[in-house]
């Protein structure tokens, strides 16, 4: 019971602090695919069959799986979502929310639900949105621009090895991208429970897709509620995909830039100093 | 008392068969109702424990698959992302799912031949001599079989299944045991299953909506012209090896299994033949309406006609030859209309008139001995309330094409087959299920041993507390 | 919000006409203090920084429970909750810093719509991470030399901040719809001035001991003291 009554609490306080009156279950709210419109009461009957063992009845990542969850399940009344294409503190696109719903996350239990047709899928976002006045009250950021990317170099992944460096992505991923970094163990997310960085050396895919646009667009953006910052300020756009170029080669499997960057390792390694406290350059 | 009664009822649904039968020694689809019943459907709680899914994200109502179950099977029981392997369970998960049914149900059988007087002995059932025919009926509390599910990942990218099930006497028997290689050289199209398995049917008989005695079974998937010496059912888990790969989101699906001619029985029957299962389904996302799938399948099959013999003329076993070929055909469907789904399947079905006239292919034929043929099919139609409550209902209807004697009455052997019924899942959550099913089954078969003109009925009402856990 | 600085200034306009003129300016002033038993402040093993190690020869301790003589304790938001006129945003930049690996201050209190600048003055990289509930949560990479980082917070909320790579790091921004607030200092003192006459909550935040609030009117230019007595607890 007490994770309800806070929740009640807190949904009190939102309402007396916004002079929002009534409660979550009655909003009309739709969301928007491509040509595909999602709709509130569809979506209803699609999350009480699919999400509800996790996400749970009132959307507040507190289902009956919860406790067995590891990262917890998302918790749709703070509408804090990691995988988006706009920036930090903005709300997600419904398209960033139905591919996250196709995707899955693969470091999670959220599974892939591309078998559920796209209709479907954009049902359960529109009843998503339901769950937290700030849909109401907000609206979608702009999703981020992301130039063409340039061919990945032996001097861009060097470049990207150094903002690896610089930025200190070493300190939470670790030097070779183990997820081992001096901050790794301390971690915490949003709600004040432990998570851990992403380990490059076991991961196939990363949380927001595979491809290097969404690597791109993972630390230009930030994933929201979790650690990790957005460094759309910090980094150019240039330097951006100098650092993606350099993040492949850290993966388990044959990318274009391991390749390259094996071949410059052949006759360069020598000149490397490790990533760490005071190292990475050449 | 009730020792006798559980006796004299166990061999009912032989009667029914035999009514079937004017040619004795042949099996009849009838033959399957009582191991239907016993062996068991396909749904398992323990996967909704590893992965803390409610029964309803992979299920339409369990045991039936909805697309999203459907390709997580198809991946292997794997969601595909990095939680796959057993390394990230608790350890103190166990994969272990049990099912069982207390139920209380009634069935019943007209035109039955039965002694005029009870306890002196004068009727021949095969033949009908010395018979009266009479109807029969049972009734009461009663319990199904268990099955017993141990299923996963050994490791990310090889699954398992071993699948003890056992009668309501608890007499067990491996129902279904194999390792599958999935996603070889990381390809969604190549995967690998070794072992005893469901054919890879579009509409699965081990996962369907019917548990009665004469509805817990699909008469097409094992309808035999009476006389007939084949003992394969499409719906009887096989032995063999299985290629088959599906699409990203499996709304493509295909399959090619090489299969042992032992009808799915541990121990070899044949030296030199093997069995082929060919299947191909394709799926489209019809927006508002859901999936909407059809699928080809063809089964190639051969059976022996005769064994090796020695002493005396006794059977070596594992020595059967002669073999000779039988098919199965056809199309199905699987079509939502939003809440409503349609099944519907149609096939055609050959014996060899060596096996249809049960001869040794190294015999003398009878008098008229041609292949048997049939065509059969039904519609089923599930109507979901919610993912708690789902109507069903099926008809079924088996038409012989050619008898295996030319000459016999062409309808005889045809079946029609009724089924309605409602299961209701008081609970669902991600750690059990509990369905209270209740069906209604009738099964109307052309001529009884009597009289080729006779219509026999068997009927089945069921009410069952459906759980496992 | 517009339209409640639009009331807020018809008020004072009216007030005016009524012959009391200019209005004088009232002052809330007083301490707050603790009974019970607070936390300990633990010294922060900062080893995982080496240069925040340099930075702080002693080890600096734990600022969420800072008290002081007499029961002082600083850190505590006290602010006009009701009552208040409404004022138009203030337009002076909130300063809010990095330095040593601590923030300072620990507790920022700013006006709904006010600049706030975040400064990184450390020799390598922050994360800012500021745990919005009602307003928009962020996360936000602040490298050695990178410019501040300019923002606003348009809801009244009390926002904890954190620093992710360095756990130790956590700090405050009440975001308040007044413009009276005041933050206690190492006394436990704090000050609220410029207040027209009229009736107000004053309310008195902290971080772990809670909220309190008392009622105070103000009658003209007068200086009245209201002091807070807050319950610690010591988890």
């Amino acid at each position: 019971m007490r994770p309800i009554i806070r929740r009640m609490a807190r949904m009190a306080a939102l309402s007396v602090l916004l002079g929002a009156g009534g409660t979550t279950a009655g909003w009309a709210q739709e969301s928007q695919v491509g040509s595909i419109t999602g709709h509130t009461d569809a979506g209803k009957k699609l999350y009480r069959r699919y999400c509800i063992g996790c996400h749970g009845p009132s959307g507040d990542g507190a289902g009956e799986n919860a406790p067995w969850i590891d990262p917890k399940p998302r918790d749709f009344t703070l509408a804090v979502f990691k995988c988006r294409s706009t920036p930090s503190g903005a709300l997600p696109t419904d398209e960033d929310l139905f591919n996250a719903i196709t995707r899955g996350f693969v470091t999670t239990y959220m599974p892939q639900w591309r078998p559920l047709t796209a209709q479907n899928r954009t049902d359960l976002i529109a009843y998503i949105k339901t769950f937290s006045p700030k849909w109401r009250s907000g609206k979608p950021g702009t999703p981020i621009a992301i130039p063409a990317e340039p061919a990945p170099t032996a001097e861009s992944i060097l470049r990207g090895r150094q903002l690896f460096q610089r930025m200190e992505c070493w300190k939470c991923h670790g030097p070779a991208g183990h997820g081992d970094g001096p901050s790794a163990a301390t971690l915490t997310d949003n709600k004040d429970l432990p998570i851990r960085p992403y380990d490059f050396s076991t991961g196939t895919r990363f949380m927001c897709g595979a491809t290097n646009q969404d690597l791109y667009r993972i630390f230009m953006t930030g994933l929201d509620g979790s650690p990790m910052p957005s460094f759309a300020d910090q980094l150019k756009p240039a330097e951006a995909w100098d650092l993606v170029h350099f993040l492949r080669t850290l993966q388990p499997i044959e990318t274009r830039e391991a390749a390259i960057w094996r071949d410059w390792l052949n006759t360069h390694a020598r000149e490397l100093k490790p990533i760490g406290p005071g190292g990475g350059g050449r | 008392m009730v020792r006798r009664f559980l006796k004299a009822a166990a061999p009912l649904a032989m009667l029914v068969c035999a009514a079937m039968a004017p040619n004795p020694g042949g099996s009849t689809v009838a033959a399957t109702y009582t191991a239907a019943y016993a062996t068991y459907t396909h749904r398992i709680p323990s996967f909704a424990r590893k992965y803390n899914l409610p029964c309803s994200a992979c299920h339409t109502a369990w045991p039936e698959l909805n697309a999203f179950g459907q390709a997580f099977r198809d991946n292997g029981y794997q969601m595909m992302n990095d939680r796959d392997s057993p390394i990230w369970q608790n350890p103190s998960y166990i994969p272990v799912t049990f099912r069982v049914t207390p139920n209380w149900h009634r069935e019943g059988a007209t035109k039955q031949p039965v002694d005029p007087t009870p306890g002196v002995p004068s009727c021949v059932s095969a033949t009908g001599v010395g018979c009266v025919p009479r109807t029969l009926m049972q009734s009461g509390f009663d319990l199904s079989g268990m099955d017993l599910w141990t299923a996963g990942t050994i490791y990310k990218n090889i699954s398992f299944v071993l699948l003890p099930s056992a009668d309501a006497n608890a007499s067990f028997h491996f129902e279904a045991a194999f390792v599958r290689f999935d996603n070889l050289a990381d390809n969604r199209w190549v995967n690998l299953k070794v072992g005893k398995f469901e054919l890879d049917n579009l509409i699965s008989e081990k996962r369907f909506l019917f548990l009665s005695g004469n509805g817990g079974v699909y008469q097409s998937y094992h309808f035999l012209p009476a006389g007939d010496a084949n003992d394969f059912g499409l719906g009887d888990n096989q032995i063999g090896a299985e290629l088959s790969g599906h699409s990203q989101n499996s709304y493509t699906r295909y399959g090619v299994a090489l299969l042992s001619t032992s009808s799915g029985n541990p121990g070899l029957v044949s030296s030199n033949a093997y069995d082929t299962y060919l299947t191909f389904s394709h799926a489209i996302d019809a927006g508002k309406l859901g999936v909407e799938r059809l699928g080809v399948y063809a089964y190639l099959g051969r059976r022996p006609t005769y064994f090796q013999t020695t002493d005396s003329g006794a059977a070596i076993p594992g020595t059967g030859t002669g073999n000779k070929p039988f098919y199965r055909v056809g199309l199905s469907g699987d079509f939502f209309f939003g809440d409503f789904e349609l099944l519907p399947l149609v096939m055609h079905a050959s014996d060899d008139k060596y096996l249809a006239n049960a001869t040794p292919s190294n015999g003398t034929l009878p008098a008229g001995a041609q292949a048997a043929t049939w065509n059969a099919g039904f519609l089923e139609a599930h109507y979901y309330v919610s993912p708690q409550l789902v109507f069903t209902g099926r008809f079924e209807t088996v038409r012989m094409a050619q008898q295996a004697i030319s000459g016999t009455q062409k309808n005889l052997g045809d079946v029609d087959a009724f089924s309605g019924g409602v299961r209701w899942y008081p609970i669902m959550f991600s750690r059990a299920g509990l369905s209270w099913h209740t069906e209604i089954s009738a099964v109307r078969m052309q001529g009884s041993v009597f009289a080729g003109s006779d219509r026999v009925w068997a009927t089945s009402v069921f009410s069952g507390l459906d759980f496992d856990f | 919000m517009m339209l409640r600085i639009f009331a807020g200034s018809m008020l004072v306009v009216l007030v005016g006409a009524a012959g009391r003129g200019p209005f004088p300016a009232g002052t809330i002033n007083g301490k707050v203090t603790y009974t019970g038993t607070p936390p300990k402040a633990h010294p922060i093993d900062m080893a995982k920084e080496p240069n925040c190690v340099t930075q702080h020869p002693t080890p600096v301790s734990t600022q969420d429970a800072v008290t002081g003589p007499g029961n002082s304790v600083r850190y505590v938001v006290v602010y006009i909750a009701a009552g208040d006129q409404g004022a138009p945003a203030a337009t002076d930049t909130v300063h809010y810093d990095q330095k040593g690996c601590m923030y300072i201050p620990h507790v920022a209190a700013m006006q709904v719509h006010q600049p706030l600048a975040i400064f990184n003055d450390d020799p390598h990289s922050h994360n800012i991470h500021p745990l919005a509930r009602i307003n928009p949560e962020w996360n936000k990479s602040q490298p050695k030399g990178a410019p501040p980082i300019r923002t606003t917070w348009e809801q009244p909320e009390f926002i904890a901040v954190k620093c992710n790579v360095h756990p130790w790091m956590h700090g405050y921004f009440a975001v308040l719809a007044t413009p009276h607030f005041s933050v206690t200092d190492t006394t436990g003192a704090f000050m609220l001035a410029g207040l027209p006459p009229g009736k107000y909550t004053v309310t008195a935040w902290h971080e772990r001991f809670g909220t309190q609030s008392q009622e105070v009117t103000i009658g003209g230019a007068e200086t009245k003291t209201v002091n807070f007595v807050l319950t610690a607890k010591p988890y």
